[in-house]
């Protein structure tokens, strides 16, 4: 057998272990997130959000909206927070250095006036400018800073955060009306215990959007969308869920996310040179909850929801991916020493080395693996028929695992109620394995590079801003 | 080899194709679940709101599904009427052996099932339930234990209000739930978590000041009060705050003394306390602690001279030194005249 030959072999033989392993966690993750979602939907019927609302003894939360360059969509996001209902609440706008026209929108919008705001100096961040309160919602701030990333902005809220627990929000962001209290139940039903919460992300493209809320959850018109929201309802309800009942939750999504103010800011607050700033903020709770011994508990909640606009692009897609993946690497890289380390449970010896393996290596043995296995099979080093066969199975399993998480949407949430839209997203599901997960793989070993490299920026999204409503039936016409 | 993998595609895709047939069937069942429901919900609507109101309305021979569903109307009346409404709700449930059979599920050895039958109770006004609903306190499923809570809550069960306490120490319930079971029983549970402020373990005093000051009246404070000399902190801030909502306008010496507590949280408690009581006399102490103490006491004290004298924090707001925290209350209280 020549070198080469022998290569192939080995790698064809890694890329198919890799695939067993990868699809074996999954599969066990589907199981967890079933009892996991099943066990949250029983609980919700006996206890409502609406206790958290009537309670006068739950703690109230500062939101935190860190915004640059926003005009779009800023007065809209902003609009749904202030119609978020929790018995207590401060929304504090950071405006990040925005070189268009968003805090002026915002001004125009809520009637902002100058104020001498106090803000604790607990966290540094670049200097801030100004400070303004609302004529019209007396809850609402707006910190106007020097730009410094969204870091820097989020740690300049959190030392203006005037209440014990914060919720993150993205600027393209729109919470539900009763997402804080559904997010904040596990918080309040065990303050002592749990320290954070993150909610799920749902796509806003296509939606009906009206002052800052969705009026009717609808599909996108766009196909690169609706495969993205196949792809975040396994994320969520099955990735998410899955790591959340392992006690091992490692990502809490910057786009919604509830802290324990005093914790974050012990610990740090949000990392200034990494764009993975939620992912990693969320390994460090964990990290220095571990090394004090402390018990805690960091959950993922399955039905309070942000919508969010995606992209629709390829290009912008592509430059979100990769910077997805970049921050996730630097992130992991950053902590590297936590994997394999007894001292740290399952999060050191499970959740960080399974990220590692599946989430950094994983992708690059994929990209490698699809060329190699065909050359194998070119060059009659395997057989094209095993190939044929594995590549039958590869794509089957990837299908089972999206219809699984549809079937989880659709059993406990059922947010697109008409029938053309559920058999829209099955095909969806089914084709997702046909070149868009190929394509996400290669964005995310792009990403990795650029980890690598240390590549700084975040990128572009072309947004069209939520305030936009599709025409009515638009979508059901396709 | 490849016969293994013919066979795991066969398997897959018949996976795949069953759970396809598992969302389209579940769609259509869901669809005409909901219309049957509604249907069944309008037909028997009359019917519950003569039962409610105390009408002699003869009950058409119903089936179980429209017998579950009279039940689903009767439990929402229940959570919105009380007296002879809910008497009678609660008799209809008895006559038609409902609290019998959920009653028989408490026992259950599916923890989901007697979460459900705890829950149901509740809202089916039984009051026979009460005993069975204080074991499920203790049941070892937390969720079975919380909705136990919320039907006691529900039903007013005054020889709840020391099991739920307890029940919180221990970490059976949440403190949220224990709360909101306390809040719905409302004042008449005041002198039993009176009972509950001396002699008892620093968590259980805790909850009992908080519910006093929500449930109570002034003429509780001097029993509160005598807590801001408890050698707990948690106990001093969280009876500070209880004299606050309470509006204890005799407490404002004792927690004008509380401004100087050495806890920041305390202090905290104390400042929101003198600005919900009003207490002119505070002004002085006030200013002084929102120019000179931490971030959070600071602005506490300062939102709290807001409240108690506008002129008071305009004129030291504007004086040399006044700080960040005064500043920004003066600027508030403009931007929101």
């Amino acid at each position: 057998m020549s070198v080469l030959q022998h290569a192939i072999v080995v790698f064809s033989l890694i890329s198919f272990g890799y695939f067993v392993v990868l699809n074996a966690v999954y599969l066990v993750f589907t199981g967890i997130a079933w009892r996991g979602v099943a066990h949250h939907r029983h609980l919700h019927e006996f206890s409502g959000a609406e206790e958290a609302f009537a309670s006068p003894l739950t703690p109230p939360v500062s939101i935190l909206l860190p915004a640059f360059n926003e005009e779009a969509g800023i007065v809209e996001s902003v609009r749904s927070l202030l119609a978020v209902r929790f018995p207590e609440l401060e929304v504090i706008v950071v405006n990040d250095g925005s070189t268009d026209s968003t805090l002026r929108r915002l001004t125009e919008a809520f009637d902002l006036a100058p104020v001498r705001k106090a803000m604790r100096s607990t966290l540094s961040t670049a200097p801030i400018r100004g400070s303004y309160a609302s004529r019209k919602h007396p809850e609402l701030w707006v910190i106007d800073k020097e730009n410094g990333g969204k870091a820097d902005a989020l740690n300049a809220g959190v030392n203006a955060a005037r209440y014990p627990y914060f919720c993150a929000v993205d600027a393209d962001a729109m919470l539900e009306s009763d997402a804080l209290l559904r997010v904040a139940k596990p918080i309040l039903d065990d303050p002592d215990l749990v320290v954070a919460t993150g909610g799920i992300i749902r796509i806003a493209n296509g939606c009906h959007v009206e002052h800052g809320q969705v009026i009717d959850v609808a599909l996108p018109r766009s196909r690169l969308a609706t495969l993205q929201v196949v792809e975040y309802l396994r994320a969520f309800l099955v990735g998410r869920m899955g790591w959340s009942r392992m006690g091992s939750l490692l990502i809490i999504s910057g786009a919604f996310g509830l802290f324990q103010r005093s914790l974050v800011a012990v610990a740090g607050g949000y990392s200034t040179t990494t764009v993975g700033e939620d992912v990693e903020l969320v390994v460090r709770l964990h990290r220095y909850l571990c090394e004090r011994g402390e018990e805690y508990r960091i959950e993922f909640v399955p039905d309070p929801v942000a919508w969010t606009e995606v992209p629709e692009d390829l290009g912008s897609l592509a430059r979100q991916r990769r910077r997805w993946q970049r921050g996730l690497a630097e992130a992991l890289w950053l902590h590297k020493r936590v994997a394999l380390n007894p001292r740290y449970g399952v999060f050191g010896l499970f959740a960080v080395p399974s990220f590692f393996l599946l989430e950094l290596v994983g992708p690059a043995i994929e990209v490698i693996g699809y060329p190699t296995v065909i050359a194998g099979a070119a060059l009659g080093y395997l057989s094209v028929t095993f190939l044929l066969a594995f590549a039958v199975v590869a794509v089957l399993v990837g299908a089972v695992l999206s219809l699984a998480a549809l079937a989880l949407e659709e059993i406990n949430f059922r947010r697109y109620q008409r029938g053309r839209e559920a058999a829209r997203l099955v095909a969806m599901a089914l084709a997702e394995n046909l070149g868009y997960r190929q394509l996400t793989t290669l964005w995310r070993v792009l990403g990795s590079i650029d980890a690598a490299r240390r590549r700084r920026g975040w990128g572009e999204m072309r947004r069209r801003g939520l305030g936009y409503a599709p025409a009515r039936g638009a979508s059901r016409g396709r | 080899m490849i016969e293994e993998l013919g066979w795991v595609s066969g398997a897959l895709a018949l996976l795949s194709f069953l759970l396809v047939c598992t969302l389209a069937g579940r769609r259509v069942t869901l669809a005409r679940a909901e219309r049957r429901r509604v249907d069944a919900e309008e037909r028997l609507r009359p019917f519950a709101l003569g039962l409610v109101e105390g009408d002699s309305i003869s009950l058409p021979p119903l089936n179980a599904y429209e017998s579950r569903a009279l039940a689903v109307v009767l439990t929402r009346y229940a959570r919105q009427v009380s007296g002879a409404a809910l008497a009678r709700i609660g008799a209809f449930f008895e006559d038609r052996g409902h609290v019998t059979h959920e009653l028989s599920h408490l026992e259950d050895r599916r923890a989901w099932r007697r979460a459900s039958a705890a829950h149901a109770l509740g809202g089916m006004a039984a009051e026979r339930a009460i005993p069975a609903l204080l074991k499920a306190l203790t049941d070892p499923d937390r969720d079975v234990a919380a909705a136990a809570a919320r039907s006691l809550g529900r039903l007013g069960a005054l020889e709840a209000v020391e099991p739920l306490a307890y029940a919180l120490r221990d970490g059976r319930l949440p403190r949220a739930v224990s709360a909101q079971a306390l809040l719905s029983i409302g004042p008449p549970a005041v002198p039993r978590l009176r009972d509950l402020l001396a002699d008892t373990p620093s968590e259980v005093t805790v909850f009992a000041v908080d519910l006093i000051g929500l449930l109570g009246d002034a003429s509780d404070a001097p029993q509160v009060m005598a807590l801001l000399r408890d050698t707990s902190a948690e106990v001093r801030a969280h009876a500070a705050r209880a004299l606050g909502r309470l509006g204890a306008e005799e407490a404002a010496n004792e927690l004008r003394r509380a401004l100087d507590d050495r806890i920041p949280f305390v202090r905290v408690n104390a400042a929101h306390a003198l600005g919900a009581i009003g207490d002119a006399f505070a002004t002085l102490a006030l200013a002084r602690q929102a120019r000179v103490d931490g971030f959070d006491p600071a602005e506490a004290a300062a939102r709290a001279l807001a409240r108690v004298s506008p002129e008071v924090l305009e004129a030291v707001a504007s004086a040399p030194g006044a700080g960040p925290h005064l500043a920004q209350a003066a600027d508030v209280a403009q931007v929101q005249a």
